[in-house]
């Protein structure tokens, strides 16, 4: 009990809660773009993967952190153009492609990681004033490395596109109900392979602030699966984007938690337990809210004119 | 751009329009279409010409291309052969959006609305510019009122009835301001009442904007008072070409078929007087020599169920009714009063608050998967799309989905056996189709109706749930599906008929009950009808 309350009221534990939460954020608002577009775009993983080591690549040649950032997104859009590309122009099966895409992607990076060992630095901290004095949660929301601001701009961005624009009007109706868009005069699969770039784009950015803004180094084992866990905050999120933001947060608390654990000395609670919590809290919230979310219509369905 | 366009369109500028055309010039001119399916000839070198100023009508039994040669005017279906001309230009129609670009417009015969959106998203889906919500609002309140449309453009499609949602659809494509308006069986989901403002609609538009209108209708008294002139289309061809005013309903239903039928509407009145005529129940009782009240406890017994929906809404209340062997009992009421959740609820798709369901006086567990199939309660599903068949599945597979037991042994099924029973339940059926392998969406709307019926009539069903089961289907084939229904009361069959058609009812039913509001709210004999009395009853006045 007194170890829940020493990490409740801590700072530190929020600045950490916060930088994990905010990698799940840049790959799960992308994410979530793309599942209401109808993909199920489980290469994420290998995107946030490109995203960072294409930013560590950046930095080191050009020693700009900026620069390091765009060329993160870049690497992350390159990956997400394969997977768009394969599933939504050629009718490969979007699982199969994204599990290759993950294994290739790490096979490459862990290869060129040898070959290029690029270093990188940890990106400069912004403060915003005042805002960052506020107890307990102010350090963690504004006083950061600056590539985390990016994505307060980002989440909102996303929700606009897609609830206030004809494009995200479009998407939503290619993931819902394929065949009354296509029928309505909508380019069903090239809507679907345009948000794959948004994902991607979104999870190369969450690379390049997990290796700019969280860690400061590269290593191929970087990502670890978080990836993953992004596509389950947008499953418990209920395919919304308010829940996918809640669950980043969760999620993002609950891996902090068991990292601080061991820090403060407290190791009675398994770890291993600890890491398989984002999932099991996914699959009970989903099976406790299973009735009232629902997935969009047509996920992971493939377009085919004429199946009508 | 298309915002303002159509934002203007008040009756001064119809007006204006009206001198910019020339009485009867040809819109849309088809030449020699052709299209194959594998051995199939949809359409067989057709030739349509559809002009300003009037409705065309096109009949054909199911199957016969009416949908196909319509999906090549709107670019949805490339023809092997043949050419579109339209306004005088011969032109290549790729897509959807070319097509509108054309000033061709379709209202589908399957929805082509998005059910998760709004119905002002939807209307707004598939536009060009930037998305303008009240813009698009406003549109649609005026559409609405030029064209006696009410709609609510905030809610959920998914929400409304399949009236208000073909409404919706109408709306879209009437937004686009096109020049030919092509409608593929507009009404079978509408009421009466419903059918007769849209044509008004539709006649206000040609007379006054000189619309060219197709449309595909099944039936024939809608054929024959909305419409200027008919194409009647046999196996892919077209058979007869003549004006409305020259034609008679026996005729058409002649050309169309191929041979004489009997038209429903006609038997009706062969049969007076009434009271003379044996009821299904004395019918199947004296053929298989039941007593009259054939058993003492019905086959079907529905006891004050009690049904709420996810939101709240009472959906079923306090609804009893009892069907009894042998029996077709007709469940008359305006769509969106009980039909659907009924429907549902011998589909074991609802749960109850309250009441039960007894077969054979035996209680069947409500909302449980299969507990009503168990009990042999088929249901021929309103709405085949949605609930009715796996369009992506084979026609064999779409025939034993239900019930694989029929040709597995220990839970593997035989292939050899399932291909054998599809193939005899497809000639027994009447199928049109290439086998029991071709897939299901390469079946005409009618077809896949028979492929329902087949499926629920191959368990032998105790009792047998028919939710407008013709739907859709040419009237040979609806003729086809009333003796199957009236074969399966003899055969002592307990049939509950759901039909929003109330000639359908007085045609097949010995005894009719009305549902207004989620419950029965009265029933009579069919020899002892009072229509007036039952159109009361169905606007929830009489008791
Ligand atoms: N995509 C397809 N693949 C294979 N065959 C098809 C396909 N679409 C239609 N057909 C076949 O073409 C024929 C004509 O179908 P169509 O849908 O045009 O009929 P219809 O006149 O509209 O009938 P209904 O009144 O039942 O709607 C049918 O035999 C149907 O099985
Ligand atoms: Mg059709």
């Amino acid at each position: 009990m007194g170890a829940l309350l020493d990490i409740i009221g801590n700072e530190v534990t929020y600045s950490s809660a916060m930088r994990f939460a905010v990698l799940l954020l840049f790959a799960a608002s992308g994410e979530w773009v793309a599942e209401r577009a109808g993909t199920l775009n489980i290469s994420v993983e290998g995107m946030v993967l490109a995203g960072a080591f294409g930013s560590a690549v950046g930095y080191d040649l050009t020693g700009s952190t900026v620069a390091a950032v765009f060329v993160g997104s870049v690497a992350g859009f390159l990956v997400s153009t394969i997977q768009a590309n394969l599933s939504h122009r050629l009718p490969a099966d979007q699982f199969v492609v994204g599990l290759t895409i993950n294994i290739l992607v790490l096979g490459l990076v862990g290869f060129l990681d040898n070959v290029l060992e690029p270093t990188v630095v940890r990106a400069s901290q912004l403060t915003i004033p005042v805002l960052a004095s506020f107890p307990v949660i102010g350090p963690a929301l504004f006083d950061q490395p600056w590539p985390l601001f990016l994505v307060y701009p980002l989440v909102p961005a996303m929700w606009w596109l897609v609830y206030r624009t004809r494009w995200g009007l479009e998407v939503r109706a290619s993931g819902e109900d394929p065949n009354s868009a296509d029928v309505s005069g909508i380019h069903v699969n090239k809507r679907r392979r345009q948000t794959i770039y948004v994902a991607g784009i979104t999870s190369g950015l969450g690379g390049a602030y997990l290796v700019l803004g969280a860690v400061g180094s590269f290593a191929d084992s970087i990502v670890g699966g978080r990836g993953f866990i992004a596509i389950a905050a947008v499953i418990f999120g209920g395919w919304t984007l308010r829940g996918s933001v809640a669950g980043c947060l969760l999620f993002g608390a609950v891996v902090s938690f068991r990292l601080s654990l061991p820090d403060q000395g407290y190791d009675g609670i398994n770890t291993e337990f600890l890491s398989a919590l984002p999932y099991i809290v996914t699959i009970v919230g989903m099976a406790l809210f299973a009735h009232r979310i629902r997935p969009p219509a047509a996920l992971a369905k493939p377009f085919l004119r004429g199946l009508n | 751009m298309a915002i303002s366009e159509s934002a203007s369109r008040e009756p001064q500028t119809s007006q204006q329009t009206s001198q910019q055309w020339l009485e009867n010039e040809p819109a849309v001119e088809v030449v020699g279409i052709t299209k194959r399916y594998g051995q199939v000839a949809a359409c067989d070198s057709v030739d349509l010409v559809l002009r300003r100023g009037q409705i065309h009508g096109v009949l054909g039994e199911n199957g016969a291309g009416k949908s196909t040669l319509m999906k090549v005017l709107i670019g949805l279906v490339v023809p092997d052969a043949g050419q579109v001309i339209i306004d005088g230009r011969p032109s290549v129609i790729t897509d959807p959006i070319d097509a509108a670009a054309k000033g061709i417009g379709m209202v589908h015969q399957h929805f082509s609305v998005v059910n998760a959106l709004t119905v002002w998203e939807n209307v707004a889906l598939g536009d060009q510019d930037r998305l303008n919500p009240q813009a698009v609002r406003n549109e649609i309140g005026d559409l609405s009122r030029h064209y006696g449309l009410d709609i609510e453009p905030n809610a959920i499609v998914g929400t409304l009835t399949a009236g208000l949602r073909q409404r919706v659809e109408i709306i879209k494509c009437l937004r686009r301001s096109p020049r030919t308006v092509i409608l593929d069986e507009p009404t079978s989901v509408l009421t009466p009442g419903e059918s007769e403002a849209l044509f008004e609609g539709l006649r206000r538009a040609v007379e006054d904007e000189g619309m060219a209108i197709a449309l595909v209708s099944h039936k024939l008294d809608e054929i024959l008072g909305a419409t200027d002139l008919v194409t009647i289309m046999r196996r892919g061809q077209v058979v007869a070409n003549l004006p409305t005013s020259q034609s008679d309903a026996p005729g058409l239903a002649r050309a169309m078929v191929g041979r004489p039928v009997s038209l429903r509407s006609e038997r009706m009145l062969a049969d007076r007087p009434l009271a003379d005529r044996p009821t299904q129940a004395e019918r199947a009782g004296s053929k298989s020599g039941l007593p009259k009240p054939v058993q003492k406890t019905a086959s079907l017994e529905i006891r004050s169920v009690y049904a709420q929906g996810d939101d709240g809404r009472s959906l079923l209340n306090g609804l009893s009714l009892a069907v009894n062997r042998g029996e077709i009992v007709g469940l008359a009421g305006v769509e969106g009063n009980g039909q659907r959740p009924l429907g549902d609820l011998l589909s074991s798709l609802l749960p109850v608050s309250q009441g039960e369901v007894r077969v054979d006086g035996h209680p069947i567990v409500c909302g449980k998967a299969g507990a009503m199939a168990r009990a042999r309660i088929s249901v021929i599903p309103e709405d085949r799309h949605d609930s009715g068949c796996v369009l992506e599945m084979s026609v064999a597979e779409n025939l034993f989905l239900a019930d694989p037991t029929l040709v597995s042994r220990r839970g593997v099924v035989d292939r050899r056996k399932m291909m054998d029973r599809a193939q005899g339940l497809i000639d027994r059926f009447a199928i049109s189709c290439e086998g029991p392998t071709a897939p299901m969406w390469s079946l005409s709307g009618g077809n896949q109706q028979r492929v329902i019926l087949a499926r629920e009539m191959a368990h032998a069903p105790r009792v047998l749930v028919a939710a407008q089961p013709t739907r859709g289907l040419d009237v040979g084939a609806i003729e086809y599906m009333s003796s199957q229904l009236r074969q399966a009361a003899e055969e002592g069959v307990a049939v509950l008929l759901i039909s929003t058609e109330l000639e359908e009812i007085l045609d097949l039913a010995s005894r009719l009950i009305v549902l207004s509001e989620g419950r029965i709210v009265g029933g009579m004999d069919r020899d002892q009808v009072d229509i007036e009395q039952l159109g009361l009853m169905m606007g929830g006045a009489g008791t």
